[in-house]
């Protein structure tokens, strides 16, 4: 063994090693068995002085990753189909947001068309239909529970970035939600990042229903 | 020098089309992420599993990885997710995420798991370390020292220059040499005796 | 050489521990979050924070809803969970207190964003360290604590709210409760109810084909007899973010703004509070309406449009906040902009349904 090239490789392990070293250690590294092995085996000495319970020291992870990878197309060659990566959480108009909220007036990114059919406009112009076929009661009398038709529930929503603006408003609506629902509106407005799907919870007490 | 430029070495070539460059990411963090998976999932096939799956993710978002974050950060929250994920979607409530670390039935006193690995796992994940340990334990001092501040202590080689008065230079050789007199001993497990220890190649 | 010195002592009496015991010496056990729901009495509130609503509903399932509303607004608890919504799962902590009829309470993303909302008694302030932002609202002092919808019996008239099963969660006796919307104006709900302690420990919101798209489980709760002030402030560093606060004294509502209502209502939906304010950041008067079938409410928010936004085109705009959602339009010159947990369509509709009238005579301004 090169003990020269041992020694960058044990700096390099540690993040010591200049950047230009290892850009040409990463080549040897990537192409050298016996040379990744000693890396790995760098990497097996830390665990086991860090002494991590439950934590093999000798998984065959990193050889079922290999293979994985192995099948799979090369990324360069992946580049053409490159998925566009959501940001969460990035101010769509930055700039504005930090000017203060009075300059805004985006409020938040527009989500995808919510209603199948009604342009938006018609709204405005026509109050009236508001909901396609609806019969809706109105807000003075008390009306009866029998004979409601529902408004369609839109296609899944593309998420949107909060803007300060969606704050204010969520913060001050917090006070008039019920104990139960606030939880959910403050913890979704209070979280926030990027990841893939999951599958959904199982809903539990189906098979209980009576 | 930039702190991460060893990681990001790396990931450029993966980025280019080298696949080998990806391995050692993977032998580098593996026992790092299936410790933080571990948070989440006390069964540690499981979160092998789960760690090998998130390595596999990172792998095909690499292309949009730009460097904004250390990659290791970038990693540890694809490993966080996958695992959270994981857990939503198995067939039980995901309050067994059980942060209540007393509960802790599956462990016997010495603190090794029962029954959820194979015995010969179990005995050569005890005899790696313990040829660890015992090669540590018969190093110099200052070879010693220097080993135990990087890799449990976490410092970096100008700390280590710091707290044992040297040049950072020595200390890069310390390290260097205490790994390969445990590398050596460690090789005869891997490569000699047992057999079955796993390696790449 | 001092430090290193006492570093690889230690680090050889440790390895004759390792040699001994195996033990392990990077030990990074998280201090043991108790999964034990000890109870502690629940705190007195004085007699005007107390509900003041009365129900005369007998049936057992919106009994155990009401003694949850009660636990989740006079316990004090601190407790993490996980919230799952559209494929994405994180933790948050909540802290409740109740003392001396001052509610305090803290939320806080423990992974990814580190947003914070703190309450303490009439101010609200949240957290935004990814927008370099904190948001101070302050609420009338008055307010009480029964700001929140109440049940009544015209909640049953649009929910079907029945007790299911009982169940072990994690160990504790649960009352699972099915409140099932009867129209697609609002969400349904599963709960699971701590039979000691009423304390929701699992929580699914559902849309009308039963499918859920929130859910949120508590993975240690404690409830304890005393939180010191310190549970309540922030983690998050402000230093260099920009402060936005509302003007404390809130305007009139009488030559500020015309009176705003709607003029039709989703079945089951009345006004249940109003109320003149600003919001952070800006000195505009924003009437604030509130609507409620018991369970679930919707803010609304009329506000003068202000000058520079005057001539561009009024734009309807639409988000969701987990589960929740927003919705914003101009009517007359004024932004009106609907919050709240029902589905889209539902903050919509009301949205639009909203229209000034003519300023009735001075003393019947609030309902």
């Amino acid at each position: 063994m090169n003990e020269e090239l041992d020694s960058q490789l044990s700096a390099m392990f540690d993040d010591e090693l200049a950047p230009g070293e290892c850009e040409l250690l990463a080549r040897r590294l990537s192409r050298d068995e016996q040379l990744k092995a000693r890396w790995g085996r760098y990497a097996v000495v830390g665990a086991a002085i860090r002494s991590e319970r439950g934590v093999r020291l000798n998984a065959p992870l990193a050889g079922l990753v290999s293979a994985v990878i192995l099948a799979e197309p090369a990324l360069a060659a992946a580049h053409g189909a490159r998925r566009t990566g959501v940001r969460w959480w990035q101010p769509v108009a930055a700039a504005a947001v930090a000017a203060g909220v009075a300059a805004v007036s985006v409020l938040w990114l527009r989500a995808q068309t919510p209603l199948a059919g009604a342009p938006l406009s018609a709204h405005l112009t026509a109050p009236t239909a508001t909901v396609p076929g609806a019969a809706v009661v109105p807000a003075a009398s008390a009306g009866s529970p029998d004979s409601y038709v529902v408004p369609r529930a839109p296609a899944v929503r593309a998420p949107v970035v909060p803007s300060t603006e969606l704050a204010n408003y969520v913060v001050a609506h917090s006070v008039f939600s019920s104990p139960v629902t606030r939880r959910n509106l403050l913890s979704a407005f209070m979280t926030g990042e990027s990841g893939s799907a999951a599958e959904e919870p199982r809903d539990d007490a189906q098979s209980n229903v009576p | 020098m930039s702190a991460d430029a060893s990681d990001l070495s790396l990931v450029r070539r993966v980025q280019r089309g080298d696949k080998g460059a990806f391995d050692a990411l993977v032998l580098k963090y593996q026992h790092k992420l299936v410790k933080l998976v571990m948070r989440y999932v006390r069964n540690p096939a499981e979160a092998e599993d789960i760690a090998q799956e998130a390595f596999i993710k990172a792998y095909r978002a690499l292309p949009q990885f730009r460097g904004d974050s250390a990659f290791y950060t970038w990693l540890y929250r694809i490993a966080i997710n996958t695992a959270k994920n994981a857990v939503v979607s198995r067939d039980r409530s995901p309050i067994e995420y059980d942060l209540d670390r007393n509960n802790e039935e599956s462990y016997d006193m010495q603190g090794r798991l029962k029954d959820s690995e194979t015995p010969e796992g179990l005995v050569l994940t005890d005899e790696i370390r313990s040829t660890v340990n015992a090669a540590i334990d018969a190093l110099p001092e200052d070879l010693r020292t220097a080993i135990v501040l990087r890799e449990l202590e976490g410092l970096s080689y100008e700390e280590i220059a710091a707290a044992m008065a040297c040049p950072v230079g020595t200390v890069r050789s310390r390290i260097f040499r205490a790994r390969e007199a445990i590398d050596r001993r460690l090789r005869e497990v891997f490569e000699g005796g047992l057999g079955r220890a796993e390696e790449l190649g | 050489m001092l430090r290193a010195m006492s570093r690889s002592e230690r680090f050889v009496a440790l390895t004759l521990a390792w040699a001994v015991a195996g033990a392990a010496l990077a030990d990074e056990r998280t201090p043991a979050h108790k999964t034990s729901l000890e109870s502690a009495p629940a705190q007195k509130t004085s007699p005007d924070q107390a509900p003041a609503h009365k129900t005369s509903l007998e049936s057992a399932p919106a009994h155990w809803l009401e003694r949850m509303d009660q636990a989740l607004t006079t316990r004090n608890y601190d407790g993490t969970f996980s919230h799952w919504h559209g494929g994405h799962v994180e933790m948050l902590r909540i802290i409740h207190r109740v003392q001396d009829g001052t509610v305090s309470e803290r939320l806080v993303s423990l992974d990814g964003s580190g947003r914070e909302f703190i309450r303490t008694g009439a101010n609200l302030t949240c957290y935004l360290p990814d927008q370099r932002t904190v948001l101070v609202e302050q609420r009338p002092p008055d307010e009480s604590l029964v700001g929140f919808p109440a049940l009544n019996d015209q909640t049953a008239s649009f929910y079907d709210i029945r007790e299911v099963s009982r169940t072990r969660l994690n160990r504790r006796n649960t009352h699972v409760i099915t409140v099932s919307p009867k129209d697609e104006y609002r969400y349904g709900y599963r709960l699971w109810i701590d039979d000691s302690t009423a304390m929701p420990l699992k929580t699914q919101l559902c849309d009308t084909r039963g499918h859920v798209i929130e859910q949120i489980v508590f993975a240690s709760l404690t409830l304890s007899e005393h939180i010191p002030d310190s549970a309540f402030k922030p983690e998050v560093s402000t230093v260099g973010f920009k402060w936005l606060r509302n003007e404390s004294a809130p305007p009139a509502l009488a030559a500020a703004t015309q009176a705003w209502n709607a003029m039709r209502l989703p079945p089951g939906f009345r006004m249940s509070a109003r109320s003149a304010q600003t919001l952070p950041g800006s000195t505009d008067p924003v009437d604030h309406l509130v609507f409620s079938d018991g369970l679930a409410s919707v803010s609304v928010f009329v506000e003068a449009q202000r000058r520079e936004q005057a001539d561009q085109p009024a734009v309807p705009e639409s988000a969701t906040v987990g589960s929740s959602s927003a919705f914003s339009t101009v009517i007359d010159g004024h932004k009106i902009t609907a919050v709240g947990e029902v589905p889209p369509d539902t903050v919509r509709f009301i949205a639009n349904q909203l229209k000034a009238q003519e300023p009735p005579s001075v003393g019947a301004r609030r309902p």
